[in-house]
């Protein structure tokens, strides 16, 4: 087997520097033996080798079936060494691992619906990378997200004052369109507990404010909080950093818990709400969420059913929508997703596939985090999504999740698409009525 | 050449029989045992209503987005194991052995018949191995192991086929037939073949957690 | 004792003597019992007299036994009746059925003597014989 596609990067080249055998033995051995049990082993035993999941994969259908892309051709290259050579494996070996599990598959779970066996070849490539985490062998840039949260419980480094900075200012450009609006922040007892993600006030802070907007000209009864557990985002699930994760969701939920809110809405994010509904809670010993969680899909929808919503007009220009792998593939949103969209615009043409079977961004799972080394593996890896796209012959894409958006914005310029992207939010706020404003 | 016949039917068919079930049994409870141990956030989340859900869904050869992308080999996986399953039940050269060591009979299929379906399993097995050695990303995946689990079935038929044909020495024949199943029946719960004690059980975790938790289907 | 067998033996090869002519009518070659109506292999192969003769059978108790309350009756036989007229197709539970009672008679005693067919094919070869009842 030869990897002919390393890609520098400066955390796994340190990482790796710091492997002896011994320690890689060890280290696969311990999670092998202490973390994973009988899933694992089915899956490694029950897996027939029948290649039926390959063109699941967008990186196997946009290499042109490439074998070495295809969902259980990847196991085979990790997991399945490791098995094979019974965790006595090469430091180069581990380079090439982290760099197949970090960069070369998204977690999007697609695979499943092509596999007769029910193989998750989502759950295997996490574990090779909580081996690369265990390790020490992380892709510079989403250690450096990991990092942050570990110091700050916010993924970009941000300071308490900066955040609450960041929610005051958005209040006070809002007034000037809305000039009683308020962004409550740490209100006991309030309805709704508002989440993002920290690049939102790093970096989009108009979706904060957008957001404000919105829930105030429905008279949402909502709070934001100021102390660390309002970024409800989580890098640490997809850098292998499990305990991290436990910590992150924990804070995340305490924080809401502790304020007495009825419910937690998050914004327009998909890999926050698969850390609330599917990894994060389970670390934590939770079956589910114990306060109940919101996506803004539903709750925008919500809001629209009681008509506490209403539009100054609809989209005209046709609009296709991406369905992020996280909240329909991993939470069945595609009904109000649809229902939404629906309401907003007048011409919402199909992608196909879609729906549970949309193919995914290829910036999810955290590869989007692993920064600019690996873009191109994201381009070169997804030409099928932007085949996808360029077929809809729109112009506009809606789609309901951070990643998702990052993800679509490189392939459109890369593949000089020349579209667009929104979020829910920000057609809902470019198409609702506003009050008068003197 | 008769007291090797009387061996293979006799303690030896014993002895495969009782590895198959034991060792099934075994493998089946360990894992649980396992499970119990090790995957309880996963094991929580099998519900009986999503996991047939799933198996049923999986069960209709063009009901789910894998068999429909790949749509001869779905043909073949469904002929290739409804083969493997109803002929060595009905078959009436079992049967009458049956018969004759515990005194026990039920319907059997026509000889025509079950001919017809274990040359076609023969075939089947071709079309995997010409898949397994020609097509790219099956090839990538392939190992000993695979070939090993599709050459002991296909062998079995093999030579079941020649032995009712009367190709060959009759007993050289069908003490290989034998053998070989009885081969396979040893290595069920110790191979690739295994997948036939847990298939339905990932199949229903994958349901479970598809239906339950993520709210939407896993074909 | 001894006397008893001697009787015992004396009557079998008076009753064996008078039962030649209905052999020599017809020797039989196949095993061809009209009882299967519809039969899915070939009658099985049997010339009876070579078959004795090379297997040394001498008794024919050996092969046409009587039965009584499940056990063998010893010192009598029943050539003179069909194996269908006790073994039917489908037989009362704990009794043995025609086919059965075929295949167990002559495979047993083949494996117990190492010699001879075990296999279908080595006792209904294609072509052997027509079905019969048809
Ligand atoms: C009864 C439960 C069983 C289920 C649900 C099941 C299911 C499957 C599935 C989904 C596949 C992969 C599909 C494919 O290759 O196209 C497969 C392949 C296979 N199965 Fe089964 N199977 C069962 C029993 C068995 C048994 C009893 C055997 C043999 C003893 C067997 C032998 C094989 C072989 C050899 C293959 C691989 C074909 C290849 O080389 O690609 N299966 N089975
Ligand atoms: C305990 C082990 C087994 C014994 C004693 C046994 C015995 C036999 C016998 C006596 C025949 C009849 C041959 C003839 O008709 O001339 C036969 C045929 C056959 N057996 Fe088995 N068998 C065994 C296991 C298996 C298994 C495990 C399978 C498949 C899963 C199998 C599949 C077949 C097939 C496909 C034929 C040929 C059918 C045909 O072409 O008509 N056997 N076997
Ligand atoms: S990227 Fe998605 S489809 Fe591809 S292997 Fe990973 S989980 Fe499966
Ligand atoms: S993961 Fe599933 S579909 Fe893919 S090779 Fe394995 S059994 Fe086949
Ligand atoms: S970023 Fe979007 S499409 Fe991509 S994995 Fe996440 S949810 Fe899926």
């Amino acid at each position: 087997m030869t990897f002919d596609r390393k890609i520098e990067d400066a955390g796994l080249t340190r990482g790796v520097s710091r492997l002896t055998p011994q320690r890689i033995e060890d280290t696969l051995r311990q999670v092998l033996e202490g973390e994973t049990g009988a899933k694992l082993k089915l899956y490694a035993e029950t897996c027939m080798r029948c290649g039926m999941c390959s063109e699941a994969c967008h990186y196997y259908m946009s290499h042109d079936g490439d074998p070495s892309y295809s969902p259980a051709g990847k196991v085979h290259q990790t997991m399945g060494e490791i098995l094979r050579k019974d965790c006595k494996v090469t430091p180069e070996f581990v380079y090439q691992m982290a760099q197949i599990a970090y960069t070369e598959c998204n977690l999007c779970r697609r695979c499943v619906h092509y596999c007769p066996l029910g193989i998750d070849t989502g759950y295997i490539m996490s574990t090779v990378r909580r081996m690369c985490h265990k390790l020490g062998v992380t892709p510079q840039y989403i250690q450096d997200t990991a990092h942050s949260h570990a110091a700050t419980m916010n993924q970009m480094w941000l300071k308490d004052d900066e955040w609450m900075d960041t929610l005051q200012w958005q209040e006070d450009e809002a007034r000037d369109e809305m000039p009683n609006l308020r962004i409550p922040l740490d209100k006991e007892g309030a309805e709704i507990y508002y989440s993002v993600i920290a690049p939102e006030p790093k970096f989009r802070t108009q979706l904060i404010y957008q957001a404000a907007f919105i829930m105030n000209e429905a008279g949402v009864d909502f709070t934001m909080p100021t102390s660390p557990g309002w970024d409800n985002s989580d890098m640490c699930m997809f850098s292998g950093d499990f305990e991290m994760m436990g910590r992150l969701k924990k804070i995340h939920f305490e924080s809401a818990l502790d304020l007495k809110v009825k419910k937690i809405v998050m914004g327009e994010c998909g890999h926050a709400f698969r850390s609330i509904y599917d990894q994060g809670n389970r670390w934590d010993g939770w079956d589910m969420y114990p306060i109940e969680v919101v996506h803004s899909v539903e709750f925008f929808w919500e809001l629209f059913e009681a008509g506490k919503i209403k539009l100054r007009e609809k989209f005209h220009e046709p609009i296709t929508i991406h369905d992020p792998c996280n909240i329909i593939r991993g939470r069945g949103l595609m009904e109000q997703s649809r229902k939404l969209a629906h309401a907003l615009c007048d011409n919402v043409v199909e992608m196909h596939p879609n729906l549970e079977h949309n193919y995914c961004c290829a910036a999810g799972g955290g590869v989007i985090n692993c920064g600019p080394p690996f873009k191109n593996v994201r381009m070169k890896g997804n030409r099928i999504k932007a085949e996808q796209l360029k077929a809809t012959g729109v112009k506009t894409i809606l789609a309901p999740c951070h990643n998702c958006h990052g993800g679509l914005e490189d392939l459109v310029h890369y593949y000089e698409l020349g579209m667009d992207i929104k979020f829910f939010g920000d057609l809902i706020y470019d198409l609702m009525e506003k009050p008068e404003v003197e | 050449m008769n007291s090797i016949y009387a061996f293979v039917v006799g303690p030896l068919a014993w002895i495969a029989w009782g590895v198959f079930i034991f060792g099934s049994l075994y493998k089946v409870v360990s894992m649980y045992q396992l499970a119990k141990a090790k995957d309880g956030s996963s094991l929580h989340y099998m519900s009986f209503k999503y996991g047939m859900r799933s198996i049923l869904h999986w069960l209709n050869p063009v009901g789910t987005l894998g068999w429909q992308s790949n749509p001869y080999t779905a043909l073949v996986t469904f002929v290739f194991h409804l083969c493997l399953v109803i002929v060595p039940l009905f078959l009436m050269g079992h049967v009458v052995l049956w018969d004759q060591f515990f005194g026990i009979t039920w319907p059997t299929l026509p000889d025509t018949i079950a001919d017809i379906m274990s040359i076609v399993f023969v075939a089947c097995c071709v079309y995997f191995g010409l898949r397994r050695f020609l097509q790219r990303d099956v090839r990538f995946l392939t190992t000993g192991k695979d070939w090993i689990a599709l050459a002991i079935p296909a062998l079995t038929f093999l030579f079941g086929v020649l032995a009712y044909h009367q190709i060959g020495n009759d007993k050289v024949m069908l003490v290989l037939h034998i053998l070989c199943g009885e081969i396979m029946l040893i290595s069920i719960p110790f191979s690739r073949l295994s997948h036939m004690l847990f298939g339905f059980f990932t199949r229903a975790y994958m349901g479970s957690e598809f239906g339950g938790v993520r709210h939407s289907k896993d074909w | 004792m001894l006397k008893r067998v001697f009787t015992i033996a004396a009557v079998a090869a008076c009753v064996f003597l008078y039962m030649i002519p209905a052999f020599c009518q017809d020797e039989i070659s196949f095993l061809k019992d009209p009882a299967f109506v519809h039969p899915t292999r070939p009658a099985a192969v049997f010339a009876h007299d070579e078959h004795n003769e090379k297997a040394g059978i001498e008794d024919c108790a050996a092969c046409h036994h009587v039965w009584e309350d499940g056990k063998l009756v010893e010192g009598e036989s029943s050539e003179d009746e069909k194996c269908s007229s006790c073994h039917q197709i489908k037989p009362e539970s704990g009794k043995t059925g025609l086919r059965n009672a075929y295949h167990k008679l002559c495979s047993n005693c083949h494996i117990e003597e190492d010699k001879g067919p075990v296999t279908c094919a080595g006792c209904h070869p294609n072509g052997g014989a027509a079905p019969s009842g048809h």
